[in-house]
């Protein structure tokens, strides 16, 4: 048995809080005994001094790439928990866009089991809605759930045939999974690489027009009330988008949805110099989308944040624009670029990045939130919220490196993490698995 | 020759037109005026660039600008190679990248890039000390051919401020038309759109206008006529109905074209011209037509550009080093 541990002199985030209060939270048996100020030390306990630290209850990504089976050189479900951890992520869900995709009760165990004896935090997995995710017929929906798959979804593609989509969100309801949507109309896409517009325009690169996003929003949206089924939507990047979601859960519709970081963060107007680090789909909209997302988060239309971790090789992104795959990583950045851009600049406050980064996603899977509460649950962090972060190659646990924070620095640390009353990493002591 | 102008301060590549103050684009046009004038004479070549040499890498087939840049280089004297694209590694999965890594180890001073997508150049620039010269990537940017349709007007029109150009054709496919239009606004011109909704986008820079007919078009009185060339294939992605329409609706016509000689406008062209297409073959005997002029102001612009680039060679980077 582990001793007991103690952690003095930090303040305290909580979802329906917006001030942070001070106490001292006592760690035993896994589970926290005791949140009060001027908390005694039990006998044999490890004391830590958090003073000037921030305990933060930990972070969960409902929308993330690990690229095993297939692509093992970009990212695999050991090292993508170990991003995860770096970035204070202590669970994460795979998305089934693998090679082969997770499409089949056989191939969820399979995941399940790689990531039962090598990841250094939970993996979920979930699986695709149609068998090859090429979107003509259901995949078993129902011997993906035995085997564990918490969320059903043919990322990356969205499932074209409405006909299909519809069926898919019937069957689904009889055992009340949820599916998730990449919503896109693929013949409005085209072969476009970056949001269509000005900036596409002169920059002569091929667009994808936001109503791309928006019809597809909309035609899923009303294939699950007709449906009555559970519907998320996945990285809403436009303005309008959100809005149709508004409306529908308005209505009553039983839909959630996530913001990623980078679409509160930056604009079409960064991919200036063709910078395949702003590349992603759905992409990168205007300055306007972004701020009236932030308003959105704020406002309580999202209902979760997850970052699309997308890693991918440098060899991949060195490539020129329009040739260079979709996507950056982000587990390793979320919280702190949040932290940085956001809490640091009073746009939002640890209460909101707590609920939708920490809280919700739990809830949304079914889960318990980890609260920072006598008798719950030991898995937080302590933040810094002074020192720096230099997103550099020794800094990152991903195998890719494909993020606009390359070699950048961001304000606030992930400095101790907690999980099942063990610190599992452990910065000032080097202790980063 | 004697240096007419000083070259351009410090600049290393040309991959756009935006980044080119005003000054240096007519810095450019000027400098090109004395290379033209050694083509009448019976030695067409200066040792400007003797001892560099010229890479050119097209990944796009082109044989015009091609040509008119390989002529530009050697009648500055330099080396030219031609780097083999389409037989060479890249069909095996290297990418642009690590070819450049291949040139660089070649130690080439100028690299003349073309290639089907956009910012390709401007990735090559970032890795390379040579000078990188845009010769068209997708439809981002192709500047030599801005210069010299600014070159080829600016000898029919000696101030071109206040003068009005209508671009006529595929706005939204067109490196030429946004290289163009860019420099020409620049200069002082004005600029107009016209073509058909699916290739004329909003999303144009505000100093373009627009027009719904070709009536209200040459009504607004302008100066030239600039056709683009209608890439062929553009019919079946239901941009236009028929290239019988889109003559009848948006080319020369030869109604249009006694319009356009009644007026005097002057009419260019990028070429190769589809006839019939954007225009009918009158208009290639017209002559107030400057699309041959373009093609031999090709060469000066283009000798123009790759003797006021600065490649950052060895030596180069020692001299900025002893600076103050």
């Amino acid at each position: 048995m582990t001793a007991p541990l103690l952690f003095k002199g930090g303040r305290i985030a909580a979802e329906d809080r917006p001030d942070l209060i001070e106490a001292d939270v006592l760690v035993e048996n896994g589970r926290i005994a005791a949140v009060a100020p001027g908390l005694p030390a039990p006998a044999g306990a490890e004391v830590r001094d958090v003073g000037g630290k921030i305990l933060v209850p930990a972070m969960f990504d409902v929308h993330v790439h690990l690229r095993e089976p297939g692509r093992e050189d970009k990212e695999t479900i050991e090292s993508g928990s170990k991003a995860a951890l770096n970035g204070g992520v202590t669970g994460i869900l795979a998305m089934p866009n693998t090679e082969p995709p997770i499409d089949s009760g056989g191939m969820v165990r399979f995941v399940r089991n790689l990531a039962r004896d090598r990841a250094v935090v939970p993996v979920w997995t979930s699986g695709c809605i149609t068998k090859g995710r090429k979107g003509e017929s259901l995949a078993e929906i129902a011997d993906m759930r035995e085997q564990g798959a918490v969320m059903f979804t043919d990322d990356g593609s969205p499932v074209s045939n409405p006909q299909v989509l519809r069926r898919a969100l019937e069957y689904a309801r009889t055992f009340g999974a949820i599916l998730a949507s990449h919503c896109e109309t693929m013949e409005l896409s085209g072969d476009g690489a970056m949001n269509e517009g000005r900036m596409s325009y002169r920059l002569g690169v091929p667009g994808v027009p936001a109503c791309s996003e928006e019809i597809c929003i909309d035609r899923d949206l009303a294939l699950a009330r007709v449906a009555r089924g559970r519907i998320h939507i996945q990285h809403v990047s436009s303005a309008r988008g959100m809005e149709i979601i508004r409306r529908y859960k308005e209505d009553g519709v039983q839909v959630t949805c996530e913001v990623s970081p980078h679409h509160l963060l930056f604009c079409d107007e960064d991919i200036a110099d063709f910078d395949t680090h702003y590349k992603m789909n759905p992409p990168l909209r205007t300055r306007e989308d972004n701020a009236r997302l932030l308003e959105g988060l704020k406002e309580g239309l999202f209902d979760v944040i997850a970052t699309d971790h997308a890693p991918h090789t440098r060899f991949e992104k060195d490539r020129d624009f329009r040739e260079a795959p979709f996507g950056i990583t982000g587990l390793e950045t979320a919280l702190i670029s949040l932290y940085d851009r956001f809490i640091r600049a009073d746009a939002f406050g640890w209460d909101l990045l707590v609920r939708r980064y920490s809280a919700e996603p739990r809830r949304l899977l079914g889960f318990d939130p980890v609260p920072i509460a006598e008798g719950g649950a030991a898995e937080f962090l302590v933040f810094d919220p002074e020192a720096v972060t230099r997103v550099d190659e020794t800094f990152m646990r991903s195998l890719s490196i494909n993020t606009p924070f390359l070699n950048r620095e961001l304000r606030g640390s992930v400095e101790q993490v907690v999980r099942d009353g063990q610190v599992v990493l452990d910065r000032p002591a080097g202790v980063v698995p | 020759m004697s240096a007419a102008a000083a070259p351009l301060p410090r600049r290393k590549d040309l991959l756009d037109i935006e980044s080119l103050a005003p000054e240096e684009v007519v810095q450019l046009l000027d400098t090109a005026r004395p290379f033209k004038e050694l083509f009448t004479r019976s030695v067409k070549k200066v040792p400007a660039l003797r001892g560099k040499s010229v890479l050119m890498l097209f990944y796009e087939p082109s044989t015009r600008t091609k040509t008119s840049f390989e002529i530009a280089a050697k009648r500055l004297s330099a080396d030219v190679t031609n780097f083999a694209v389409s037989t060479s590694s890249v069909v095996k999965g290297e990418s642009v990248l690590d070819t450049v890594e291949t040139l660089q180890a070649m130690k080439v001073d100028y690299i003349v890039v073309r290639h089907s997508s956009p910012g390709v150049p401007n990735l090559i620039a970032r890795h390379t000390r040579a000078s990188v010269v845009n010769a068209g990537d997708g439809h981002h940017a192709h500047p030599t051919q801005a210069l010299l349709d600014a070159y080829t007007l600016r000898e029919v029109l000696p101030d071109l401020a206040g003068r009005r150009v209508l671009i006529v054709g595929d706005i939204l496919h067109s490196r030429v038309a946004r290289s163009t239009s860019r420099c020409m606004h620049k200069l002082g011109m004005e600029i107009g759109y016209f073509g058909p909704g699916t290739l004329v986008p909003d999303t144009r820079p505000d100093f373009a206008r627009g027009f719904t007919s070709f009536a209200d078009a040459l009504a607004w009185k302008p100066d030239v006529v600039y056709l683009l060339r209608l890439q062929l294939e553009r019919m079946h992605a239901s941009f236009i109905p028929s290239l019988r329409e889109y003559h009848t609706v948006f080319g020369v016509t030869p109604a249009r074209f006694r319009q356009i000689r009644d007026a005097g406008i002057w009419v260019m062209h990028p070429g190769p011209v589809n006839r019939g297409v954007e225009l009918v073959d009158e208009v290639m005997t017209y002559e107030r037509s400057l699309i041959n002029q373009q093609v031999e102001n090709g060469i000066a612009t283009r000798m123009s550009v790759l003797y006021s680039l600065q490649p950052v060679t060895e030596a180069r980077a020692d001299d900025e080093g002893a600076g103050p």
